[in-house]
């Protein structure tokens, strides 16, 4: 064991941090000194493995970091990682959590312990990026630990603690540390953390397998498929490791607090001793419930309030304790169990009560806070009255019901902003035209007459100044005839034209989660033709589908894009590609090339950004034999608007997909206005070639070694600050890999422009 | 913990036991920063107890921001999280950002002191902001930022740690270096200068509650449509109605000025802007006299003053110039969005 220093308590020194959540949480791994974390960025949890990839870069753990191509991907790897014998450490919130939830259960059913933050959000639909618990109280039942931390001290506590609980030989199971997105994740507190992190090493010990998937002379099968009548047995054991986990909970947080000073039990009770009225309330928004139990304690009210920190395993005796003498109850739940009359924590603790003898606890749930609503010292108080009126009444008299809902002004109507786009006023501007050797050839791209196309996108949507998303969407919809339905996927384009009650689209638009956006897309195209064929819309109709996503979308959401692609809808699939997740501060993708640096790739003496070459998208399309690939940069409009334009053409026979290179002046690190010549640098050093393939025929529309002017990707590299650091040299091996890469994939592309059958 | 060890008290304090400040910025000026350095001055470098946060969403830079601090005596405890209403100290950042955000709100005279990073007097100021009353302060930000090669966030900390009164020299360049000083040594020297002349340039007023303005009270805003009239699932009706909206407010100096006699009507301009401010109309060619599309003009509602067409623009038709050198309303040309 090594040594750490001690202060005159005899306790390991500690130190003094100003962090937000998101921080320390990554404070704690980092002491930890995971083997693997596997993540997946999404907001507000992000942070965490940003934070923790910075300081690799900077020499502070050795936390091997492997992002996931979406969070399945993610929850994938640390099932994978955990059955190989080692620590696991993941991150996420609100869909995320929701599009991992499948490996839950096999995490817990297999009995392979981790550790799982979950930087609490709404969850979708409508899409909502703030703080509620509507996504850890959908993972109340698959069988991980749940401990709740209430502000970034607890924050970092428990998850020092996690490990210790999961790993322990009567419980073997997986561990959430649900702590709340923004309020607590955003927040800068004072924390008191370990001044080393042995003393939290030493604190866990080593990790000990049970089992590895990793050992020869020992093999084993996990994860076997069982039936009936075996796997009810699986599930007793589960069942008695969680309950046993109980115990297990007690004694590490009381050694917990042998070792720091700071004392947690299963339920945190304020001003519970004599209470009559109380009021039960998860995490942040209780902290900030103490302050009315406060304000109504000076009133002479007998008022407490109850917070639990564990709800996995429900601390039922405790509950049933800390509210044997209150007779009135509000349960505030920051989410709701549809169609149950409250929320989670109001459904447990009803049924706890039901098993003591003559209760005369009376309880009202309350539905607050949902979607990051703010909650305020007053609105606390508000329930705490209303919980004193219970107690004094013994009757509830509304049972159910949300807090803080506002039911609208009735004589307002959204006005107008716009006449729907009609056919002819977006028609008659571009044509296509097929020659006798069957080529498509595009009239009409004059930019001037273009400029008479109504725009499908109104002004005042919110990106960032000099946004090249925008700039890419109106180019490539000049190209577009007629009437358009389009699709978004999640993603900064998205985020920026829609926020309620205000959208940015004047044509009929859809947003879904970026996992599912191509094949929602599909759902919609084939509705349209069922409908048609049914004579439910006339059979003239005509509509142009098109997908807009991401770089990002197309990590998480490729297989879906592939699965349409394979299908063949009549629609076009548009990538903007700015090389990073943008939306949620400018993650590496897989678009990001070798070298680059991303938050989640940072530059640093030992790590030299992407460890890995960009992802071809449109080489990926490709190979699904779709009628139409093509792709376009801004800094040739022209060609943009005629692939456009073949896109809309091709789309009546199958999936045609275009990939947009876009400047992110922000994640870039490069003036606003300087977009041209920086694209124009992506594809004259062949990084971002112009071509199209039709029907399985490459055509490269522009080659810049021809005109005399293909340029080393340093020409490219040496414009964005994100890149400067590849110009010097201890990044020479990086850079010559990159301009390798670049070289053989343009030889590549130059041989399939030559030959058709390439 | 590298503070004095003596106690600190904190000169004024609300209900709840803290010094509050607010700062009403846009995304990019460092608001968030400035609120962080101040948390941690607080924290590490006098022994203080305290939070600092902002106002998260999806937004962009450009957009308003607001970032809070709360400061409380060391053995007290932070519990609250609702945002800061009535602060001791509103620092505004932005001054256009008064246009389209309340920022204001909740300044309570005898208790706010409002800071404006502005070229304005105390007494302008005022008049510009339309307040009740109270100590107000004024710096010009933006040309300190500038001389010293520093960013407006520094300087507005300086007044904001004048206005407060109670924070340590020491403490606050402390938290400065730990925030700058390994990745950004070089910028340190004018960060503390942009600092110091913050604290030394604010010039304050204060103004008696005179009747000539009414009181600004912090209102928590209800959406007008709620759950009685809004459209179920979320779908929008009023396509386009993002339009609305006046984004003026994210430019952050320059404006492209639009010289129409060099305009050979090219079209590039329409490509290039991604707020689509270009107004073009089929009309009379000024050079060919044959009907056309034609440039009138740019609807600086929606310039968020990227400047990219003034790259593109190879005629000198499209031209950077500063917006305050400008009478805007003369020269902005409105979209035609309802026939």
């Amino acid at each position: 064991m090594v040594q750490t220093a001690t202060n005159a308590s005899g306790r390991p020194v500690q130190t003094m941090v100003v962090q937000s959540g998101n921080e320390i949480a990554a404070t704690a791994a980092k002491q930890i000194n995971y083997h693997i974390m596997g993540y997946y960025p999404i907001t507000p949890s992000t942070e965490v493995a940003e934070t923790l990839d910075a300081m690799k870069a900077e020499g502070e753990h050795t936390i091997r970091m492997v992002p996931g191509d979406g969070e399945h991907g993610a929850a994938g790897i640390c099932f994978g990682a955990s059955t190989a014998g080692g620590r696991v450490f993941n991150a996420t919130s609100a869909n995320g959590l929701l599009f991992a939830f499948e490996q839950l259960p096999v995490q817990s059913g297999e009995r392979f312990p981790m550790v799982f933050d979950i930087v609490t959000r709404a969850v979708s639909g409508p899409l909502d990026i703030r703080g509620d618990h509507s996504d850890i109280m959908l993972a109340m039942n698959t069988g991980w630990i749940i401990l709740m931390a209430s502000d970034a001290q607890a924050v970092y506590d428990m998850n020092v603690m996690a490990p210790k609980i999961g790993e322990d030989m009567a419980v073997r199971l997986p561990v959430m540390v649900a702590y709340d997105g923004f309020f607590t994740s955003h927040q800068k507190r004072r924390v008191e953390i370990f001044a080393d992190g042995g003393t939290v090493r030493n604190f866990l010990g080593p990790f000990v397998p049970t089992v590895t998937s990793v050992d020869p002379r020992v093999p084993v099968t996990i994860g076997p498929y069982m039936n009936d009548p075996d796997q009810i047995n699986n599930k007793k054991q589960q069942a008695d490791a969680i309950v046993r986990s109980h115990g297990v909970i007690r004694k590490v947080f009381a050694e917990y607090e042998a070792l720091s000073g700071r004392r947690y039990d299963l339920l945190d009770l304020y001003r519970m001793e004599d209470a009559e009225a109380a009021l039960f309330i998860l995490n942040s928004a209780a902290e900030t419930a103490k302050e009315a139990v406060d304000a109504l304690r000076r009133e002479g009210r007998k008022v407490g309030l109850i917070r639990p920190n564990v709800i996995r395993p429900f601390p039922i005796d405790e509950v049933r304790e800390a509210l044997s003498k209150v007779k009135g109850l509000v349960v505030a739940d920051r989410q709701d169990n549809f169609g149950a009359y409250g929320g989670a924590m109001a459904v447990e603790v009803k049924a706890a009560l039901q098993g003591v003898p003559g209760n005369a606890t009376r309880v009202a749930a309350r539905v607050y806070g949902t979607g990051g609503k703010e909650f305020f010292v007053e609105d606390a108080a508000e329930m705490l009255r209303e919980a004193v009126t219970i107690a004094k009444t013994g009757a509830v008299a509304v049972p159910y019901a949300y807090f803080g809902a506002n039911a609208g002004d009735p004589g307002f109507t959204p006005p107008k902003a716009y006449e729907p786009i009609s056919e002819a006023e977006a028609s008659g501007l571009t044509r296509v035209e097929v020659t006798p050797e069957g080529k498509m050839e595009v009239k009409g791209s004059v930019l001037r007459n273009l400029t008479e196309r109504p725009k499908r996108i109104a002004p005042g949507h919110g990106a960032c100044p000099g946004c090249g998303i925008f700039v890419n969407l109106n180019t490539f919809m000049k190209g577009i005839e007629g009437h358009v339905v389009v699709l978004f996927h999640t993603g900064c384009a998205m985020v920026v034209t829609t926020g309620y009650p205000y959208t940015a689209h004047k044509v009929t638009y859809i947003h879904n989660l970026f996992q599912n956006g191509a094949a929602t897309l599909s759902g919609v195209v084939e509705m349209f033709e069922e409908r048609k064929k049914r004579g439910e819309i006339p059979k003239e109709e005509k509509l142009t589908f098109v997908m807009v996503t991401g770089d990002g979308g197309h990590d998480i959401g490729m297989g879906p894009s592939i699965g349409a692609a394979m299908r063949n809808h009549g629609m076009i699939i548009v990538e903007y590609d700015n090389q990073g997740y943008q939306n949620t501060g400018s993650q590496l993708s897989f678009t990001v090339p070798l070298g680059q640096s991303t938050s989640t790739s940072n530059y640093g003496p030992f790590q030299h950004g992407k460890s890995t070459h960009h992802k071809d998208t449109a080489q990926i399309f490709t190979a699904c034999h779709i009628p139409y690939v093509a792709t376009a940069a801004e800094c040739n409009p022209r060609d943009m608007i005629r692939k456009a334009a073949k896109a809309q053409k091709y789309a009546e026979e199958g999936l045609a997909f275009v990939k947009l290179i876009s400047m992110c002046p922000l994640a870039w690190k490069t003036e606003e206005r300087s977009s041209v010549p920086i694209i124009q640098a992506a594809v004259d050093s062949c990084f971002f070639p112009l071509y199209e393939v039709e029907r399985g025929i490459t055509t490269i529309n522009y080659d810049p070694e021809e005109k005399g002017k293909k340029v080393p990707v340093t020409e490219w590299l040496k414009q964005m600050g994100k890149t400067k650091h590849m110009l010097k040299p201890d990044c020479k091996p990086e850079l010559e890999r990159f301009q390798a890469e670049v070289d053989r994939r343009w030889r590549r592309l130059k041989e399939m422009h030559k030959n058709p059958l390439l | 913990m590298s503070h004095s060890g003596n106690a600190l008290r904190l000169p004024v304090k609300n209900d709840l036991g803290f010094f509050e400040i607010r700062m009403e910025s846009i995304g990019g000026l460092g608001a968030n920063v400035a609120g962080k350095i101040l948390t941690e001055a607080a924290i590490i470098g006098m022994g203080m107890n305290g939070a600092g946060f902002a106002s998260y969403g999806s937004e962009k830079k450009g957009t308003p921001v607001k970032a809070f601090v709360r400061i409380c005596e060391a053995d007290h405890k932070v519990r609250v999280n609702s945002p800061v209403e009535e602060p001791h100290v509103l620092a505004i950042f932005h001054e256009a950002l008064a246009k389209s955000v309340p920022v204001t709100a909740g300044a309570v005279p005898g208790k706010t002191t409002v800071i404006l990073n502005t070229r304005k007097d105390p007494g302008q100021a005022r008049d510009f902001l339309k307040l009740q009353g109270g100590k107000i302060g004024t710096v010009d930000a933006m040309e300190i930022a500038m001389a010293t090669g520093s960013r407006v966030n520094m300087v507005m900390m300086g007044a904001v740690m004048k206005a407060a009164g109670f924070f340590e020299w020491k403490a606050v360049e402390g938290a400065v270096n730990e925030q700058f000083g390994k990745k950004y040594a070089a910028l340190m020297k004018g960060n503390l200068e942009a600092l110091k002349r913050g604290y030394d340039e604010v010039e304050f007023r204060e103004f008696p509650v005179d009747g000539r303005y009414p009181a600004t009270p912090f209102r928590r805003e209800e959406p007008r449509l709620g759950y009685e009239t809004a459209p179920i699932g979320g779908t929008i009706y009023s396509v386009g109605n993002m339009r609305f909206k006046d984004l003026s407010t994210s430019r952050t100096g320059m404006i492209p000025l639009f010289v129409e006699d060099k305009c050979v009507r090219c079209g590039e301009c329409d490509i290039t802007c991604p707020d689509y401010c270009f107004v073009w109309e089929r009309g009379k060619d000024p050079g060919t006299g044959k009907d056309g599309m034609v440039l009138r003009g740019i609807d600086y509602q929606y310039c968020k003053g990227c400047l990219r067409c003034t790259w593109i623009c190879k005629f000198g038709a499209l031209l950077p110039a500063k917006e305050a050198e400008q009478d805007m309303e003369k020269i902005t040309v409105k979209h035609r969005f309802l026939k």
